[in-house]
């Protein structure tokens, strides 16, 4: 590590730096203190002006937890329960797919031709329009069917000799990375219709586990994708190598060797896109109305929903908080042992 | 080395088919609707109205002041982010005292809900519940109108992007100085160059790369803003805050205008992509440079 930087500095500028960085975390801080303080407040006790230290400027309570607890602000306990399932078992998944597509990235070879992917996208589009304007087939009917056609067609057209570049691992990449630069807009609001035409058909996804499960799992995947890239690439190659001339088939490889070798990198990975979905508000505002809503969208409703009951706003946001909280302190504890930084280049 | 085996294609297709299914087929439908005129109430049927939607979008004033306000919210807050990360990210890096303490506190704000935080934002912006007023009021100031007046509520918007993402921006420069090699360090305190000259000479360009990335993926996640503008403005007032995601919402979910929602979604990307396309291309020759 180079800790020099600062070295040629009188140790009176040195002070002055540390005053700053002070600031800073002061600034950083003192937010958080405040929720944590007005979520034990009594409503007069928020009304009153703003008051600072427990037992001396005010008697905390515990009242808008129980609240809470008891449902008079809306499902809480149902909606925390939500966030948990879906965050969890989308993290999960899109772990562990986005691990297994980084690892074959990192050590297998890919060609894809850029025809192919054209033949995909045009394909998809005209079979798209032919089945809805000219076969009388619904929205989503056509676009079901089109999109296999369309993804035939393009494996088929890869083995083809066409003309035009052929691209490797790291287009591949890039395509999976520039899917997060997407403003989601565009994509929330075509997959809330649909979704919501598909549920026309019979299967319903608006609004359900496995509508948003998949959602949050496509959005995962990018940056899933591009961090296990990065730790896969540090592992050394020469121990697979060594259960290579032993013919050890490579999904063996994979699960016995790699997998263990990089469980810290699969860990902070999984604890990232946790918090990424649990935080995550406009999908959810868009795809979830009432069984499947997350803490998010219950969090932001409870401005509108009976004003400024900043007590009971605190707990709420408080018990949307917490969980990363805990997040945050094991995801610093793993960065100074050097995981992450070496993640990040 | 790279291998050649036929189960790569087990490895890597689950993720390429989740992928495609939900992120490119929604964009093929939208597209195709961004042609129609189309909506749900009161129900018309769909009628192809080509590029009749664009054309309305880039006429309604609505549109440009929504694209104003949320590149002005992006570039400002970014740029606040970049410097005051930086200079935190120096500072930790030279191992200012209390250093290990401020990490689990300054990576705090990036992991929690932008929602929450737009609340918590909202009680210290609060006039005359909130702390911040109290403080003002204490030392003689004028309480200021933080979230009813255009300018203030901007302003406040501005104030906690910073505060939520420079987190971010300092994890990423400290680890991209913690890679930078020490002997350069040291032959330039043995040219007695002054720490000033160290970081514009050394640190700096050396840290252009990182930089670059850092700016770019905050940039591009900037213009993303929704959920913080949500609770904390809605909008307001008047449309004074309103960002591009947030009028695609109205348009969509509260008026149910289909086609005119998707067309202005697809604008929306094409400005996004603009935009970083510009910005790699007047990066790259610095970039190329220092290599």
């Amino acid at each position: 590590m180079s800790g020099q930087g600062l070295t040629g500095l009188s140790p009176w500028s040195r002070r002055l730096v540390a005053v700053g960085v002070l600031a800073w975390c002061l600034i950083t801080v003192f937010p958080l203190y405040w929720v944590v303080v007005t979520a034990f407040k009594t409503p007069p006790g928020v009304v009153g002006g703003p008051t600072y230290l427990p037992f001396i400027d005010f008697t905390p309570t515990l009242q808008p937890f129980i609240d809470l607890y008891q449902g008079i602000r809306g499902e809480f306990f149902r909606t925390f329960l939500n966030s948990t399932i879906v965050g969890l078992s989308a993290a999960a998944i899109a772990t562990a797919i986005g691990a297994m597509a980084a690892y074959a990235l990192v050590r297998f070879e890919f060609k894809v031709r850029f025809g192919a992917g054209l033949v995909f996208f045009l394909l998809a589009l005209g079979f798209y329009l032919l089945f809805n304007a000219t076969f009388g087939l619904t929205r989503p009917q056509a676009l079901l069917l089109a999109f296999p056609i369309a993804l035939i067609a393009a494996v088929v057209a890869n083995r083809l000799p066409l003309p035009g570049p052929i691209l490797g691992n790291e287009d591949i990449l890039f395509w999976f990375v520039s899917q997060r630069m997407f403003p989601p807009i565009v994509t929330a609001f075509a997959l809330y219709l649909l979704y919501s035409e598909i549920g026309r058909l019979g299967f319903q996804l608006i609004d359900s586990y496995v509508g948003l499960t998949l959602c949050y799992v496509a959005f995962s995947l990018p940056i899933v994708v591009w961090l296990m890239r990065d730790f896969f690439e540090a592992i050394p190659i020469e121990v697979e190598e060594a259960a290579m001339v032993d013919n050890v088939p490579s999904w063996r490889i994979f699960i016995g060797i790699v997998v263990p070798m990089s469980m810290n990198g699969l860990l902070a990975t999984f604890m990232i896109t946790l918090a990424f979905v649990w935080n995550e508000f406009l999908f959810a505002l868009f795809l979830t109305n009432s069984r499947w809503q997350t803490l998010p969208i219950l969090v932001a409703g409870q401005n509108s929903q009976r004003g400024d009951e900043w007590w009971a706003i605190s707990a709420a946001a408080l018990v949307a908080i917490v969980p990363m909280m805990i997040m945050a302190g094991l995801l610093s504890r793993m960065m100074q042992s050097g995981l992450l930084l070496g993640a990040i280049k | 080395m790279m291998r050649n085996d036929p189960i790569k294609h087990v490895f890597i297709w689950p993720a390429v088919l989740v992928v495609l299914a939900i992120s490119i087929f929604p964009l093929i439908y939208s597209l195709t609707t961004s042609f129609l005129s189309y909506r749900l109430i009161p129900p018309i049927p769909p009628r192809v109205v080509w590029l009749g939607n664009y054309a309305t979008l880039l006429q309604e004033p609505r549109f440009w002041s929504a694209l104003f306000t949320t590149t002005l919210i992006a570039f400002i807050a970014v740029a606040l982010q970049y410097a005051i990360g930086f200079g935190v990210a120096l500072a930790l890096n030279a191992r200012v005292p209390g250093e290990r303490l401020f990490r689990v506190a300054l990576l705090l704000p990036m992991l929690l809900a932008p929602v929450a935080v737009a609340l918590v934002a909202r009680m210290m912006f609060n006039p005359t519940m909130g702390p911040l007023n109290q403080f003002l009021s204490k030392f003689g100031l004028v309480n200021l109108p933080f979230l009813t007046n255009g300018h203030w509520a901007l302003a406040c918007i501005i104030a906690v992007e910073v505060w939520q993402w420079t987190p971010f921006v300092i994890l990423m420069m400290l680890a991209g100085l913690q890679t930078l090699p020490e002997d350069v360090y040291e032959a330039a305190e043995l040219e007695n160059a002054s720490a000033w000259q160290q970081f514009w000479g050394i640190t700096f360009p050396m840290m252009l790369p990182i930089s670059a990335a850092v700016v770019f993926i905050r940039l591009i996640e900037s213009y993303k803003i929704m959920d913080t503008v949500f609770v904390m403005t809605g909008g307001g007032p008047g449309v004074d805050t309103e960002t591009l995601t947030l009028f695609a919402y109205q348009e969509g979910f509260k008026k149910f205008n289909l086609g005119y929602t998707s067309a202005l979604s697809f604008l929306f990307l094409i400005a996004i992509t603009i935009i970083g396309v510009t910005y790699l291309a007047l990066l790259r020759p610095h970039l190329e440079k220092r290599r």
